[in-house]
């Protein structure tokens, strides 16, 4: 059991990353690769200039205009869960370094930062954990059903399974915190520290399931998050 | 089986396509947006799963033994039922474009199955019809030579009868060298009548084309052929010196001048401007180019986008203007403009005729009743496919309606 926890804290960590980064090289000139379009795709209403249709196309993007319209309760779930998702990216810059400036700026000491960070992580992962249920639920009747294929099942139960160790060790353990930065950092810095005991065996399930996230991602269609906007502008070409 | 098709797909695959490969989630947003699939509610018509189908006939192709990766893939356990999904996916779709407005990736389900179908046709897999006559097209410009007596003599009749019908001295001249405007008609004089009449009124500098702008070979994906159907019109265009080519209500023919010519033909039609009748008499009448009696008509009407000069040429302002300048009682449809329900009848499917009229008519339900809902006498629209196909929706589900050009209202309420 130690090997192999060994070999998930230490070794597939560098694997993942290097997958990761690769795969999305490899995608990317996939991509580029393949002959544009010459002819002009645009859907109409658009904008004028070029800087208005990129803007336009920031707006569809982050605010997920198009299925507001057909769907609003499509449109909840996908849209509550993208904002859980980008403040959990955003909360987890905590677990390699600290936002000093900001906690200086308003002039919180350890209690109060650590107070925040419960609240806001936990909120932060139920705005991710649930719509990621319904969204589970709703591949199993109906259109969606005949529409879904394996990899929708698996993207979704693997983000719920993250979701679900990042939310026990939030709610349920007491993790300290300061053992998970000096890991992760001794990670980046070659200077391997011992895995947080605090947080037991949920960490590392946690942090392996991440790394599947990590080598799945530029093969599946969780690559929207780079496609999207590419897309969005080859349609106002 | 399916070996050409998925051969050819390969081949075809772009940077858009490529992209709907690889990002679309299937979150079932285009599946409510497409006309095919609220009326059918058959899988093969979710937009999306166009392209879930085509991937597993391409991944069939390379299948090996593993039994994990192949469930994970979807593959089809049977050619044959794959085949006859992919013939509905492919050929039971209008290439509105309503589902990648509602796509949250904008991804053009479209693009995707013009480009498949030109890849299924060579398995013999749907209406050869369509390209037959876009192959028709091209070879015309071939034979013009030998048709163009049979068309000068047909077209000195029918200005002989607006001569008399009409005013004394219209004219419509075919080749005439030094004209500033190419109208491209479609087949039938019904394309030519109203925009000569609106010509001769507004003193324009026109000649009449001897090609027609209508491009069957763009319905089936296959780019080749399209372009060369297009090039007889850009040589003849050429050569008489014209400043710009106008295109009748065609709304296919117009987005291949809108969208296309540019990357097809680059400089070659440099210096040369491509409308589009519609918005040019709405720029006639703004000029005060010509003059229309205000009002004209108190029949309830309506107007119905067509997809190819609505969501893919951006014409959305110009014929309502036009209708409210004749009309007194317009009513919208719900929901229009963008968002507009398709006919029915597009991309190539009013010229399969018979083969696909129970498809039509099933597909042009939402239409039937958002028609029904403003309750109008006219339905108004700017494209010979659509006006095609309502005619049939009208007879099918005796709706009682007209259906009428934009440029017929406008050309009979002009005063000369």
């Amino acid at each position: 059991m130690e090997t192999v926890e060994y070999i998930l804290a230490y070794i597939t960590p560098y694997l993942a990353v290097i997958i990761l980064i690769g795969g999305l090289i490899y995608r990317l000139r996939n991509w580029f690769q393949k002959p544009p379009v010459t002819a002009h795709l645009s859907l109409y209403p658009r904008p004028e200039s070029r800087l208005g249709r990129i803007a336009d196309a920031l707006v569809d993007m982050f605010t997920m205009r198009s299925v507001f319209r057909v769907n609003r309760l499509l449109w909840a779930g996908g849209f509550i869960m993208h904002v859980g998702l980008l403040l959990l990216f955003l909360g987890h810059i905590r677990t390699v370094t600290d936002f000093y400036f900001l906690w200086d700026l308003l002039g919180w000491g350890e209690e109060e930062t650590h107070t925040f960070s419960a609240i806001a992580g936990m909120t932060a992962g139920l705005l991710f954990f649930i719509p990621l249920i319904y969204l589970f639920l709703r591949r199993w009747g109906g259109t969606i059903k005949v529409l879904s294929t394996p990899e929708d099942y698996f993207a979704l139960v693997l983000l719920a399974s993250i979701a679900i160790t990042g939310l026990h060790m939030r709610l349920v353990l007491e993790v300290d915190q300061q053992a998970i930065r000096e890991f992760m950092q001794g990670l980046f810095k070659f200077s391997w520290q011992p895995v947080p005991e605090s947080a037991g065996v949920v960490f590392i399930w946690h942090f392996t399931l991440v790394q599947i996230l990590m080598i799945y991602f530029p093969f599946g269609k969780l690559l929207h998050t780079v496609g999207a906007g590419l897309n969005k502008m080859v349609m106002r070409s | 089986m399916l070996n050409q098709f998925v051969e050819t797909m390969r081949d075809r695959f772009n940077r858009p396509i490529q992209y709907y490969a690889d990002i679309c989630v299937r979150c079932g947003s285009c599946a409510d947006a497409c006309h095919f699939y609220t009326v059918s509610q058959d899988p093969a018509h979710i937009p999306a799963q166009r392209m879930v189908l085509i991937k597993q006939a391409l991944e069939a192709s390379k299948a090996g033994n593993n039994k994990l990766a192949d469930w994970y893939h979807e593959l089809p356990h049977n050619d044959a039922v794959l085949a006859a999904q992919l013939e509905k996916a492919l050929w039971d779709c209008t290439g509105c474009r309503r589902c990648a407005v509602f796509c949250p990736f904008d991804l053009d389900t479209g693009l995707l199955v013009g480009t498949a179908r030109y890849a299924i046709l060579k398995e013999g897999i749907g209406p050869e019809i369509i390209a037959e006559i876009g192959d028709s097209e091209v070879a015309k410009g071939e034979i013009i030579e030998f048709v163009k007596d049979f068309f000068l003599e047909q077209v000195s009749e029918l200005e002989a009868q607006l001569q008399a019908e009409f005013h004394p001295d219209l004219t419509i001249p075919v080749g005439k060298e030094g004209a500033d405007m190419l109208y491209v008609p479609l087949v039938g004089e019904h394309a030519i009548i109203p925009a000569a009449k609106i010509f001769f009124a507004a003193g324009e500098n026109w000649t009449l084309s001897m090609f027609t702008a209508t491009n069957h070979s763009y319905f089936v994906g296959d780019g080749a052929k399209s372009k060369q159907a297009a090039q007889w019109i850009v040589d003849e265009a050429k050569r008489l010196g014209v400043k710009a080519i106008v295109y009748p209500e065609c709304g296919h023919a117009s987005r291949t001048l809108f969208n296309y010519f540019e990357s097809w033909f680059g400089d070659e039609i440099a210096g040369i401007e491509r409308l589009n009748i519609v918005p040019l008499t709405y720029e006639y009448l703004k000029q005060g180019r010509i003059k229309i009696k205000p009002n004209l008509f108190d029949t309830p009407m309506t107007f119905h986008d067509s997809c190819s000069l609505g969501r893919s040429s951006g014409m959305y302002d110009e014929p309502r203007a036009l209708i409210h300048a004749v009309a007194t009682d317009f009513r919208e449809m719900t929901p229009n403009r963008e968002l507009n329900w398709c006919c029915g009848g597009g991309g190539g499917l009013i010229a399969a005729a018979d083969e696909k009229f129970e498809r039509r008519m099933e597909g042009g339900l939402p239409k039937v009743q958002q028609i029904r809902q403003t309750e109008a006498k006219w339905v108004v629209t700017a494209c010979e496919n659509c006006k095609a196909q309502l005619e049939d929706l009208n007879k099918h589900y005796e709706l009682n309606i007209e259906i009428k050009g934009v440029i017929d209202l406008i050309a009979d309420a002009l005063i000369v």
